[in-house]
């Protein structure tokens, strides 16, 4: 939803700086120059929150704000006086009048974006046409942790991807950097002194630029009461130790929302080559089936109708990945493609020992399958698919 | 109410130097550094500022148990300068949109700086309220306040500019 803020200013100046400040927020601001503009704006736009000046012509900010909190249709409208009418008496009588929040000229745009955060739920505005971003693209990841070592660890479990790793000891620490450069995900350890890790999650929850930053919980496996309080509290994952690199990376990604399909898909050589890693958990046959269909259909799109299915880096064959490998072979059936198996000799044998994948054939090699894929002689997906079922 | 007679020059001048500080250090990121000050001058004196370059005033008067009003004198490269730190933008932007931004934005930094100065008035008993702004332009002028109000100018550094706060007090009937 796209918050509506008006802002009613009799200075055009005070106009652009709060159209400036609100320019990274997905929201509209509606402008007014007096009380009786305002009014009528507030009539007509129902906006979302109200920015108040005092000192104005034709009709001044408290009458606009009587007359807006004498009618039923308008008094539910939150207002935020915005003024260098600041004496203590004049403020206090203003208040009475019902008024949100009070910042009196002159003000830091930071300042207001911060108190207009408490009132309404800015959200960050996503730059340009939602390009999504994927698992090659950096991104900046916070840990707060105070024992040197897993934040060695982590850095070192992530150190294949373009991600930027850092590390704070200290909630203040990771205050300050929050503030400066706000990171696309904050780990936070829950064993931090004080149970600092509670107090710095509320406190970047109530940041406007950290409010939607996912903010993991790293914590000891048995420490179930912390986990439950993190869970309770809203943290979007946790984490236990000792850390897994590989669940870290995989909910990281998730917490970003990254496109992770490069993983298990790539257009090499006019071929579409789906990849599968050396351990195939659950998780990772979940990933790559999700992306499965689109995938194929995509380098159909694209004109590429080769499929080479590598399970070469796989360490052990079962079920999941045997049910994963189907679902491509009846998708290139679907989609009129051809398709070659790579595998190494362990899968191959172990392959052979199932009723169901006994008959598949394998090249030994990524180059060899394509250099074979439409030529004489190569399984066609319906062969392999009858020889398979 | 605290009598007029009793807003001396130390409460002034504590007042504007707050005022000129907060407002310059908050909305353009400057320190402007209090340099000097002409106590009673006396109507006919010289202008505040070099006569000869254009100038953009601003005035910002306080009504209520005690009258004023502040003249905000800046030269008109300085209100270029304040004008596009405020609003973010370039000197070709600033071109393009005239005149009337400038006097806006020195109309609004005058409006926070006698806000800020009146807010200290009221707070120590003497309850006023803002008027609003307008603004003078030109070069070789000169403001005479009227014979009932006890004038004050203050001066401050800015980098290479000058602001000058011409304050004029309504004394006691």
């Amino acid at each position: 939803m796209r918050y509506k803020v008006l802002t009613v200013d009799d200075s055009k100046t005070v106009r652009i700086i709060v159209k400036k400040a609100f320019k990274p927020y997905d929201c509209e601001i509606l402008e007014a120059a007096n009380g009786v503009e305002g009014l009528a704006v507030a009539a007509k736009e129902s906006p979302d929150l109200i920015l108040l000046d005092v000192t104005m012509p034709v009709m001044d900010g408290v009458e606009m704000l009587t007359k807006l909190k004498a009618d039923p249709a308008l008094k539910a409208i939150p207002v935020m006086m915005l003024t260098a009418e600041g004496g203590r008496d004049n403020v206090l009588k203003i208040a009475k009048i019902g008024v949100r929040d009070y910042l009196v000229k002159p003000f830091k745009e930071e300042v207001l974006i911060e108190k207009c955060g408490r009132i309404i739920d800015l959200k960050p505005l996503t730059d340009g046409p939602a390009k999504t971003k994927s698992i090659f693209d950096p991104a900046d990841i916070l840990v707060v942790e105070d024992k040197p070592a897993i934040v060695q660890q982590i850095q070192e479990g992530l150190k294949h991807t373009p991600w930027k790793v850092r590390g704070v000891a200290t909630q203040g620490e990771a205050i300050d950097t929050c503030t400066k450069t706000p990171p696309d995900v904050v780990l936070v350890s829950l064993s931090l002194p004080e149970e600092a890790a509670f107090t710095l999650f509320r406190l970047l929850r109530t940041n406007v630029k950290t409010k939607y930053t996912p903010v993991f919980a790293l914590v000891v496996k048995t420490e179930t009461s912390q986990q439950q309080q993190a869970q309770t509290m809203g943290f979007s994952a946790i984490i236990t130790k000792p850390i897994d690199a590989g669940e870290l990376e995989t909910k990281i990604a998730k917490a970003m929302n990254l496109d992770t399909s490069q993983r298990y898909y790539a257009i090499e050589s006019e071929c579409l080559v789906m990849r599968l890693p050396e351990n195939c958990s659950a998780p990772v046959l979940a990933e790559a089936a999700h992306y499965l269909k689109p995938k194929f259909t995509e380098a159909v799109d694209a004109g590429h109708n080769k499929v080479v299915i590598d399970i070469h880096q796989l360490r052990n064959l079962h079920m999941g990945v045997i049910k994963l490998l189907f679902q491509a072979m009846q998708t290139c059936r679907e989609l009129a493609m051809q398709f070659a198996l790579v595998a190494n000799q362990h899968i191959i044998s172990e392959c052979k020992g199932f009723e169901d994948t006994r008959g598949w054939t394998f090249y030994e090699s990524l180059d060899e399958a394509k250099a074979n894929l439409g030529k004489a002689g190569t399984p066609a997906p319906a062969q392999q698919l009858a020889e398979v079922a | 109410m605290p009598a007029i007679a009793d807003i001396n020059e130390t409460l002034v001048r504590t007042y504007i130097n707050r005022a000129v500080s907060d407002v310059f250090k908050t909305m353009l990121g400057r320190e402007p550094t209090f340099s000097a000050q002409r106590e009673q001058v006396p109507s006919t004196d010289l202008p505040p500022l070099d006569s000869h370059r254009p100038q953009v005033v601003g005035t910002v008067g306080f009504i209520g148990d005690v009258n004023g009003l502040i003249y905000l004198h800046l030269d008109l490269a300085f209100a270029r300068v304040c004008t596009c730190h405020l609003l973010g933008m370039t000197e070709a932007e600033l071109d393009e949109a005239g005149d009337d931004v400038i006097n806006d934005a020195i109309g609004e930094l005058t409006n926070m700086t006698v806000g800020s100065f009146k807010n200290g008035l009221c707070d120590s008993g003497y309850p006023c309220k803002l008027t609003i702004p307008s603004i003078v332009r030109g070069s070789n002028f000169i403001i005479e306040p009227i014979s009932s109000a006890s004038r004050h100018i203050y001066y401050f550094d800015c980098q290479e500019h000058r602001v000058v706060a011409d304050i004029l007090i309504q004394r006691d009937e």
